[in-house]
């Protein structure tokens, strides 16, 4: 028997008043949220606000420099966008490698980042693309850059009224990679995933980061700077980039894999994506 | 304490309905109990076996991780059920069953719905497309050679005809 209030908002500012109240949260694909809420993790649950319904939210475009991402975008939307496609191909590879088809018709960006998983797979693309969380509550907008939003697994800076919005990307060329090793080739839940994105503006930069390697994803500040100050990308500096990366990982064992091929694997999946990017 | 339910009307296999679901019911859910459509069926019940797959506004979803309560009305929801009467359909299940590719039969509704997804997008898929569309639907008994070789049978023929 459920006694679960469930409340259809028309507006953001209405979904917002409505995540005020305590033990109430936003729903948008549902993928995490009500496998978990059978796993019995919200006893207390009281109500469900659908914000799957708001428009604002699902659509992908530009805005003078910036290209918003809304939050209630599918992967498998953001994974056949062709501007995604064309200047952040690390988001779309990640996007597309995200659980299976019928998980990607799902499952939306917004979830996979609020959802706060180390092995989150948007989120080390999103880190390698600079991007700014845009955040809508009941007091107005602020926006956060990601790499400060995540606390430890499953917690973010998000406040009670508080729903993710989209975003908020430069509108720049990037050449980019995702690689992740699960239990099988498809379908499977991170072992470890990586994103790197690199770009040049007269000088060139790289972004790194990965997952599963710690409570939060990582950035490779190391491994970038590195890279940034080396003259080409030869085998010796992708070799090196790839040691640095496995010192940066800090894994624990868990069910899904070990600390030792965690902090190994590192290495090696910068090794391949600088090898595809070469 | 009495029960929330809400009203919902949406599309489906092609009629406008309307029906009653508590806040928690799952869309797989409403389609056995609502409205007796018992084609999708639940597995794992986490999204991870694809045997209550569904199509929602033309692409696959797993029923057993989506909301009845958040369909709108202008969402369509299509079940096996709904493709009875189609030709693709039709020619992809029997050819599952020429193949023997059903052996506790299970996941196979599941198996059909997006191979017709798959058949219906890409006429002539290579063995890796079908590998990789079917990636989300598991078969306990493990029989894919066999369904992959139903799906390359049912594309060759749909292109000959």
């Amino acid at each position: 028997m459920s006694n679960v209030e469930f409340i259809k908002p028309t507006s953001l500012q209405d979904a917002c008043e409505a995540l005020m109240k305590p033990d109430y949260l936003a729903i948008a694909g549902g993928s995490d949220l009500i496998v978990k809420m059978r796993n019995g993790m919200y006893p207390n649950l009281k109500g469900l606000v659908d914000i799957s319904g708001l428009p604002p939210l699902n659509t992908i475009r530009t805005d003078e420099n910036a290209v918003i991402i809304g939050s209630g975008c599918t992967m498998n939307q953001i994974a056949k966008d062709q501007l995604i496609k064309d200047y952040f191909p690390a988001l779309a590879k990640a996007a597309s490698t995200v659980g299976a088809l019928q998980i990607r018709n799902s499952a939306t960006i917004g979830g996979n980042v609020a959802n706060a998983s180390p092995a989150g797979d948007t989120i080390p693309a999103l880190f390698t693309l600079v991007a700014d969380i845009m955040i809508i509550g009941c007091n107005g907008r602020r926006q956060i850059p990601i790499v400060e939003f995540f606390l430890s697994p499953g917690k973010t800076k998000l406040a009670p009224g508080e729903i993710i919005e989209g975003f908020k990307l430069l509108l720049r060329k990037t050449r980019g990679e995702f690689l992740k090793l699960g239990e099988r080739r498809a379908h499977a839940i991170s072992k470890i995933n990586m994103a790197v994105s690199t770009w040049n503006d007269g000088k060139n930069h790289y972004r790194i980061a990965m997952g599963s390697v710690a409570p939060t994803v990582l950035r490779c500040r190391e491994a970038e700077e590195y890279l940034e100050s080396s003259e080409q990308l030869d085998d010796n500096t992708i070799a090196r980039a790839a040691e640095i990366v496995s010192e940066t990982a800090k894994p624990i064992s868990d069910l899904r894999s070990t600390k030792a091929y965690r902090k190994q694997m590192a290495g090696v999946l910068l090794k391949r994506a600088l090898q595809n990017l070469r | 304490m009495q029960e929330n339910l809400i009203k919902i009307s949406f599309s489906l296999n092609g009629n406008a309905v309307e029906t009653e679901v508590s806040p928690e019911l799952t869309v797989l859910e409403m389609l056995r109990r609502n409205f007796r459509l018992t084609a999708a069926k639940e597995g794992c019940g986490k999204g991870e076996c694809g045997a209550c797959t569904v199509m929602l506004n033309e692409q696959p979803i797993n029923s057993c991780i989506k909301l009845a309560a958040t369909l709108n009305k202008a969402d369509s929801l299509v079940s096996v059920e709904g493709l009875n009467e189609d030709k693709l359909m039709k020619n992809i299940q029997d050819a599952y069953v020429e193949e023997g590719a059903v052996q506790c039969g299970f996941c196979i509704p599941g198996m059909t719905i997006t191979s017709h997804y798959l058949l219906k997008n890409n006429p002539n898929p290579d063995a890796h497309a079908i590998k990789q569309a079917l990636s989300g639907n598991i078969c306990r008994c493990t029989g894919y050679r066999k369904i992959e070789a139903a799906v390359k049978k049912a594309a060759d023929r749909s292109s000959k005809s």
